[in-house]
């Protein structure tokens, strides 16, 4: 049996990203020796190839070298690939700062001693962020190894022209009972009403994730990723049931489509909602404005009345540096830039192919929300309604956990809804299997 | 055409090799003796030692041992290895009954040089040479949800028919794409084989009344006992050691297990641990049989 | 007579029905050969369409114009000049190094009476036929353990001598049993009277036997690029930059890039597939002939 130490366990309230916009003046720091230093030229390691993520980095980079004339060295890795070299990455020859995930995914490689102490940095910038995001970031030996950059919440998208057409209202839809109806409506029109793609095998642990904080709440949850609480429990049964009642509105195809394809539904207009990360509104963007300024976000019905909406998946993505590159000095000090506040505005800064700014939702206190466009308040709206932020499944279990096992047995679920029994027996069995971490 | 070592007009053996002489031959031996035994066997031992222990592959000094531990694990405990030995029997099968057949047949036919042969040839032969990767991406806009396929059925991206991601068909559609180049490789393997059977046999066969198909089955194919041997060999290998086609499909997802991407799923990414290294240890077992029946067949006249 | 008429006759009738089936083969296997073919044409024709004409007026419309824009998009965003070079740097010493070190073992082991001659054939040709997954992680470790000890992090790991000397260490064995077998076919006696004439066994190797193996040598040399080139798994694994990775693992990143351009995708695939559809189409007798001595003895 296995059991995850106390670092992610309950978690603090998250209330300050969505509601502080007001605080430090934007553009000032009041904090000297922030990116100052020379350290000579460093590497640093991007986990995405898209055009708007590229375009905020080298922004940030150029505010960077312009301030401290180091030179940076720009790396750019596909995101699958990235991740499934990062331990060899890692170990032989990493960027001196990378760009990664908060929670255990992290805490992991700090153990391992791959991430490099960055509790100086929090020392410096540490009073840009809210508490939680400095629990997000600190190892299990209660140091800090992650400087944080984003957040986006995961909720149910929608376009407000759809819900005009359909004669719905965002407002309305705030129960299970009300969701399921409205899903009705979306397939008695032709439409998906529910689009999901899990082609790769994590993207329906959101949908996991939500329903069973939606149903037992954020405790058990939270105890059922570290193996306090058992698979073959009632509860987890009782997501399983209502998951199978969101099924005849999704596309068929659900095990062919990733999250692009689910996206393209909903971009396409044949989509009515779809769960999902906020992260692609730039790929809106790119489509045109108006399809940007039609998106919309809400958050997941409540189903238990107990909870309420209290729960939200938060990813939080941001930066650490590699103990095994060869300029940790820089790397860090590239951070105390990169999380201090005027990185954080020459990131936003950046302008895509079209001239027009990059929406990013930033971990930082400072960050200027009365520039937010609608839908990135919208977002704020939903984490200011949750009491409680998770990492999202994958982020927040044992990594051979939670790739490995959890995600195909969902994919064998979406195969044989019927079979919730077996699939939750082989999920307890094979988290009991575990072999003790090394 | 000796094909033994053995000299037959042996010069009385000089052999008394010059310092010069002995120092070359054993950096002709030696060098590259060394960096295959460093780079092959010497891991592949040490895998195969670390199968039994605890290790997520980041501090050696965290190796801790675990005797079968990993072996109950997969045997046990993981649904998904039954399913992947399923998957590559069924590639062994459709493989050596299906492919490798086609591949035969085919090499056959265009050896008797039937009309238009030098055009099957190159176009049977043409997904051989094209990388996976770049097979993976033409396979792709195929069969994806808005792909050609899709597109000629008329159906768009939400109601597609499911090559990937349907779990009856999708099995048969990788075995589609794999075969699209296995057979292909096994014809050229055959008609290189084909060109030393005695053209007097089949002459003669024909001269018998014997149609092609009996001089084939009772002529030439027992004729060609060592490349069939080969052939079966390689049909086997592959279907065991499957992975890149699947890899470039599905990604990392452990949606469609087959017993290579087990073992990349376990050593590669975060969730790293030996059970990589046992499950590749399975797979080296599994082909061990395949591994010295070749090299019985091949090397049978050196063995002596 | 009449018996042998009897025959001749039975005989064509044969023929003739042979003749029909045959027909029938051909036009089968004819079909066939046109559908095996049809995927690659497919890519080419959707690396000819613009994007824009096609977002417009779907897959199937007839095209308005076809011309190779998508060709010159391709070399220009997708960098493709950096990931053939790398290409090359990985490709061209491997096959080098491969064909020079199966040779050195093919002639000693061919020329030469020693006890252990069989059974390096057998070891090298066993690993040849090893998953290459077997060996992945304590290769990795070995390459990052070596360079730090040297203080070179990047000596063979994220390094293209990384990726050469395990393609090297694998494809060895097959170099050996090809030119080896190839070897056999050589009189002994031209060996026989080198070493009578007091040749080294360094001269015996340089003059008498490498001259001799330019053919086997040339037909190997066309197979193992081929191979080598193909390959995507070791630069996946075993390089972190990906500015450094030959174009057929860099083609995984470039279909995550572009995934919605296909046109631009199918244009990247072809130009990606080139080198070794010439290499195919220009050198198939070698080709041809470097499998065959590969596939079978003598």
């Amino acid at each position: 049996m296995s059991d995850l130490k106390s670092g992610i366990s309950r978690r603090s309230v998250l209330k300050g990203a969505a509601i502080g916009g007001i605080g430090i003046a934007a553009g000032g720091s009041l904090l000297a020796g922030c990116g100052s230093k020379a350290t000579g030229p460093l590497a640093y390691g991007a986990r995405s190839v898209d055009t708007g993520p590229t375009a905020q980095n080298e922004a940030l980079i150029a505010a960077y070298t312009a301030k401290t004339e180091n030179e940076v060295n720009y790396n750019a890795t596909e995101s699958n690939a990235f991740q499934n070299n990062l331990s060899q990455y890692l170990q032989g020859t990493p960027d001196d700062t990378f760009e990664w995930m908060a929670g255990y995914r992290m805490q992991f490689f700090a153990e391992q001693g791959l991430l490099a102490d960055l509790t100086p940095v929090w020392d410096t910038i540490g009073d840009q962020y809210d508490e939680s995001y400095k629990i997000a970031s600190t190892g299990l030996d209660g140091k800090q190894y992650f400087v944080p950059k984003s957040w986006y919440p995961w909720g149910l998208h929608f376009r407000k022209s759809m819900f005009a057409d359909l004669g719905l209202n965002a407002d309305n839809v705030t129960n299970w009972d009300e969701y399921l109806k409205m899903l009705d409506g979306m397939k008695k029109k032709g439409l998906v009403g529910f689009a999901a793609g899990d082609k790769g095998g994590w993207e329906a642990m959101g949908t996991f994730d939500i329903l069973n904080a939606r149903i037992n709440g954020y405790q058990f949850h939270v105890d059922l990723l570290a193996g306090r609480e058992k698979w073959t429990d009632a509860k987890v049964t009782e997501v399983f049931r209502h998951w199978e009642m969101l099924v005849p509105y999704m596309n068929p195809n659900v095990l062919d489509l990733e999250w692009d394809g689910a996206m393209q539904l909903l971009l396409q207009k044949k989509a009515g909602s779809m769960l999902m990360g906020s992260w692609f509104g730039g790929n809106f963007k790119e489509q045109s404005e108006a399809d940007y300024a039609d998106l919309s976000i809400m958050p997941f019905p409540e189903i238990n009345p107990a909870y309420g909406r209290d729960t939200v998946d938060a990813p939080i993505d941001g930066w650490c540096v590699a103990a095994n590159g060869t300029n940790n000095e820089g790397g860090a000090d590239f951070l105390a830039f990169a999380g201090d506040i005027e990185g954080v505005n020459a990131t936003l800064a950046a302008k895509d192919a079209k001239g027009a700014l990059i929406p990013m939702t930033s971990a930082n206190k400072g960050q200027d929300t009365s520039s937010y466009d609608a839908f990135q308040k919208e977002q704020l709206a939903v984490m200011a309604e949750a009491k409680y932020i998770t990492q999202f499944l994958d982020r927040d279990t044992r990594p051979d956990f939670a790739g490995p096992v959890v995600g195909p047995a969902i994919q064998s679920w979406f195969k044989n809804p019927k079979d919730v029994a077996k699939i939750q027996d082989t999920l307890q069995a094979q988290w009991d299997a575990l072999p003790p971490l090394a | 055409m000796s094909s033994t070592t053995k000299n037959k007009t042996k010069v009385p053996r000089r052999r008394a090799f010059s310092k010069a002489d002995r120092t070359t031959l054993s950096a002709f031996v030696g060098i590259p003796l060394f960096f295959h035994l460093l780079l092959v066997w010497i891991p592949a031992v040490l895998t195969i030692l670390l199968s039994f222990t605890y290790w997520s592959g980041i501090s050696i000094s965290r190796i801790r041992w675990a005797g079968l531990a990993n072996y109950k694990n997969i045997f046990f405990d993981t649904p998904a290895f039954w399913e992947a030995l399923k998957n590559n029997t069924v590639w062994l099968g459709w493989f050596g009954l299906i492919a490798t057949p086609i591949g035969i047949l085919l090499a056959y036919q265009i050896d008797r040089q039937i009309r238009g042969h030098k055009f099957y040839e190159t176009a049977y032969y043409l997904p051989v040479v094209l990388s996976l990767a770049v097979t993976g991406i033409i396979w792709n806009f195929l069969l994806r949800p808005d792909g050609f396929v899709n597109g000629l059925l008329g159906r768009d991206i939400d109601n597609a028919i499911s090559f990937f991601g349907n779990y009856d068909i999708n099995l048969y559609v990788i075995l589609t794409i794999a075969s699209w180049r296995h057979i292909g490789y096994i014809m050229l393997l055959y008609l290189a084989g084909l060109k030393s059977v005695d053209a007097a046999l089949r002459e003669a066969s024909a001269l018998d009344g014997a149609t092609e198909w009996q001089t084939f089955k009772k002529v030439v194919f027992p004729s060609m006992k060592p490349v069939n041997v080969i052939v079966i060999v390689i049909t086997m290998i592959e279907s065991l050691r499957a992975f890149d086609i699947v890899y470039i499909i599905y990604g990392s997802s452990a949606g469609f297990p087959i017993l290579g991407t087990l073992v990349f799923q376990n050593i590669a990414g975060e969730g790293a641990s030996m059970k990589g290294a046992a499950y590749a240890t399975i797979l080296f077992v599994l082909s061990i049989g395949p591994i010295i029946a070749y090299l019985r067949t091949t090397f049978k006249s050196d063995v002596q | 007579m009449s018996i042998d008429l009897n025959l001749q006759a039975a005989a064509t009738k044969y023929k003739n029905k042979q003749k029909v089936k045959d027909r029938f083969i051909s036009a089968l296997i004819g079909v066939f050969a046109i559908v095996w073919i049809f995927p690659i044409v497919w890519t080419i024709w959707t690396s000819l369409r613009p994007y824009k004409d096609v977002r417009a007026n779907g897959v199937f419309s007839m095209p308005k114009s076809l011309n190779l824009q998508n060709y010159a998009d391709a070399i220009s965003r997708m960098e493709l000049p950096l990931y053939f070079a790398n290409t090359f740097a990985i490709t061209i010493p491997a096959v080098f190094l491969t064909l020079f070190f199966g040779s050195l073992i093919a002639f000693v082991v061919s020329r030469y009476s020693f006890k252990w001659n069989v059974s390096l054939l057998l070891l090298f040709t066993a690993g040849n036929l090893l998953p290459a997954q077997l060996v992945f992680i304590p290769v990795f470790k070995m390459y990052i353990t070596l360079g730090k000890a040297l203080g070179i992090p990047r000596l063979l790991y994220d390094s293209p001598w990384g990726v050469v000397l395990i393609h090297v260490a694998f494809q060895m064995g097959f170099a050996t049993f090809v030119l080896s077998s190839y070897m056999k076919t050589v009189p002994k006696e031209i060996s026989e009277s080198a070493m009578v004439d007091g040749a080294s066994v360094y001269v015996h190797y340089t003059k008498v036997m490498l001259p001799l193996l330019r053919p086997a040598l040339a037909s190997l040399a066309v197979l193992m690029t081929t191979w080598i080139y193909n390959d995507f798994f070791w630069a996946l694994v075993l390089m972190s930059t990906d500015s450094k990775r030959p174009i057929t693992s860099a083609l995984g990143r470039l279909q995550g890039e572009f995934v919605t351009d296909y046109n631009l995708l199918a244009a990247g695939a072809a130009i990606a597939a080139l080198p070794t559809l010439i290499v195919f189409f220009v050198l198939r007798k070698q080709f041809v002939s470097g499998l065959t001595l590969g596939s079978t003895k003598g």
